[in-house]
């Protein structure tokens, strides 16, 4: 089976220039993870997810101290997630994007999502423009279909 | 930009002949000369490009063996592994420390002092900086350490530079308490044959008076934030919230890992009684410590065994560190290091006095511009042939290690735990310190404990 059976061709996207605060919504409003991110022409130039705010809000430094506890939100988690409004998709998002074509089979997509730990990638055309996207749902869904689970 | 990397290049190979060049003339044999050249090349290419420093010691370890300036069975012997051993034991412990909340159990001790000041906060973290730095690494003591500061400066809205820049000073200080605060301390153990009670009895007394000094030197230097922070601390209440903010009950993992972390310091304290008791080599219970402590580690969280290995031993340093010893040891087998040693007595009109106060002050100075296990593997050798000459090594072994341990206060690229912490602070607040912010009081704390120092190795009996 290859991934155009599958993928999501109506893909909600978020222009770079779009503030932190309006991708937010929109994660929370579409129940999603991440958003890809396009520049003016609508070519693909990063990918938005939920990691990222999570990332910018937390210290920098959080994973090389191992255990920190906060019983509390700190000041500064607040002060940050004030200033989300004040940035832009493109300050925040990750800029190496993992793409696949139409073609790719479900078990290279799979192979993929297991050993890059992604949970959606686009899928982009000959002319490298997002038409599609897949998350680990759609790879699991399609399994289980085949084997008649569904 | 791409030319400043040449121009680097080109400065690094032409100083590196130049000496080379310069020593055969002088006085040393050709290989004493090459390994002297080809030394250096390693040096100035840690100094001109950091992250690729690893990349020249392998090359000048090839060139090396190569160029027949040394055999591989006395590269592999100049290795020092057991240091290397040592170092990977310490980091599996340190790695099961982190992960089970050690130190940010240390670190919210801090925040118990009960009605808060802004002295007492000064004194807080300089204490804690300084014993946390004697007990593990500096780098790791350091990246809590700032931790804890932006949060509590965060919390009584202050700013957090003065205080970060405090604990940084204290934690290079104390890191010269023990063989364990600094890598250079168990380099200088292993070769010297000082004990960690030389360490105890000598060297943390002397880190003691030095850190107040230190201390004072930053109170009243940094009066004027200290008098905003007690402000503001009069303003926003007690730190009864504080408290609450970051809390780590002690829970039982984490009174497991302070048990095995508590009987390795207590066998490393005692691995010179021991070594007489049962007959053994110096330094093999010193060494073997922290293999028989990460190897029960490894058993107890044997499904993370291989992720300590992984990432807790920093491998890229520990292989720098392993190729420097044998590049260092090369300038001993080539006898350049005695040839050195003879000069630099002969310039000091072999007085001891005159000799240790060098020692200390060039590793001083050397060390705020060079990494110190840079400069006192260079030196290690150099000090072992002062033996020959008649002089007694205490004093110089310590002279190198107060040296380079102080040293890296002078300037913001003086220590590893210096770059650490002014970078966090550069990136979590986006307060970029100058280099002359740090120089003032730096180049004050760096001149006074090493003055005290001097004064120490020059009248105290113990150090001599």
């Amino acid at each position: 089976m290859k991934v155009k059976e599958i993928m999501t061709r109506e893909v909600v996207n978020i222009p770079a220039n779009a503030s932190v605060n309006e991708a937010l919504g929109l994660l929370l409003k579409m129940k999603i993870s991440g958003l890809p991110v396009l520049d003016e022409h609508n070519n693909l130039i990063g990918m938005f997810t939920e990691k990222d705010i999570l990332r910018y809000i937390f210290p920098s430094y959080l994973h090389k101290v191992g255990r920190f506890v906060y019983d509390e939100n700190p000041k500064a988690i607040k002060k940050k997630m004030a200033q989300l409004g004040s940035l832009k998709v493109e300050q925040l998002m990750r800029r190496e994007v993992i793409t696949l074509d139409e073609d790719t089979t479900l078990c290279e997509v799979a192979h993929i999502m297991l050993t890059q730990k992604i949970r959606r990638i686009p899928i982009l055309d000959k002319s490298r423009k997002v038409v599609g996207i897949v998350a680990r749902e759609d790879v699991i869904r399609a399994f289980a279909k085949e084997a008649n689970l569904l | 930009m791409k030319n400043t990397i040449v121009q680097k290049f080109i400065i690094l190979i032409g100083l590196s002949l130049a000496l080379g060049i310069w020593c055969s003339q002088t006085g040393f044999t050709s290989r004493q000369a090459l390994s002297i050249s080809i030394f250096s090349a390693s040096i100035f290419g840690t100094l001109f490009f950091w992250d690729f420093r690893l990349s020249f010691a392998f090359l000048g370890s090839s060139l090396l063996l190569i160029t027949k300036t040394i055999d591989l069975e006395h590269l592999i012997k100049f290795s020092s592994l057991d240091i290397i051993l040592f170092l990977v034991g310490m980091m599996i412990i340190i790695g099961l420390l982190k992960e089970s909340g050690f130190f940010a159990w240390i670190v919210s001790l801090i925040l118990r002092v009960r009605n808060l000041t802004a002295t007492k906060f000064v004194i807080a973290v300089s204490l804690i900086s300084a014993l946390l730095a004697c007990a593990v690494d500096e780098v790791t003591s350091i990246i809590f350490m700032v931790a804890a500061i932006l949060e509590i400066c965060d919390y009584f809205e202050v700013n957090p530079t003065p205080f970060i820049i405090t604990s940084v000073l204290a934690t290079n200080i104390g890191s010269s308490g023990t063989v364990l605060g600094n890598p250079i301390g168990i380099l200088i153990a292993a070769k010297s044959g000082l004990t960690f009670e030389d360490f105890i009895v000598k060297a943390f007394p002397l880190m003691l008076i030095c850190l107040l000094l230190a201390i004072f030197i930053a109170v009243l230097w940094y009066r004027k934030s200290i008098r905003e922070m007690d402000e503001k601390i009069k303003e926003v209440g007690s730190n009864e919230m504080l408290i609450k903010l970051i809390s780590v009950p002690p829970d039982r993992p984490l009174k497991l890992s302070l048990a095995i972390f508590g009987v390795t310091l207590l066998f490393i304290s005692l691995h010179h009684r021991l070594e007489l008791l049962w007959g053994l080599e110096a330094n093999t219970i010193l060494l073997i410590v922290p293999l028989i402590s990460s190897a029960c580690i490894m058993i107890w969280k044997w499904n993370k065994a291989r992720s300590y290995v992984e990432k807790d031993v920093e491998w890229w340093t520990l292989l720098f560190f392993l190729l420097l010893f044998a590049q260092a040891g090369t300038l001993k087998y080539s006898g350049a290091t005695d040839v050195l040693a003879q000069r630099l007595s002969g310039a000091v009109a072999n007085d001891p006095s005159l000799l240790t106060g060098m020692v200390l002050w060039i590793s001083a100075f050397g060390s705020s511009i060079l990494d110190n296990v840079v400069l006192v593997a260079a030196f290690i050798p150099v000090v072992q042939s002062f033996k020959d000459l008649g002089f007694a090594l205490q004093p110089l072994w310590w002279a190198l290690l107060f040296g380079g341990c102080f040293g890296g206060n002078i300037t913001l690229v003086g220590s590893t735990a210096n770059i650490v912490a002014l970078g966090i602070l550069e990136k979590e607040r986006s307060i970029k310190v100058t280099f002359l912010q740090w120089f003032g009081i730096g180049l004050s704390v760096g001149i006074a404990t090493t003055l005290v120092i001097w004064l120490a190795l020059l009248y105290l009996p113990l150090l001599k």
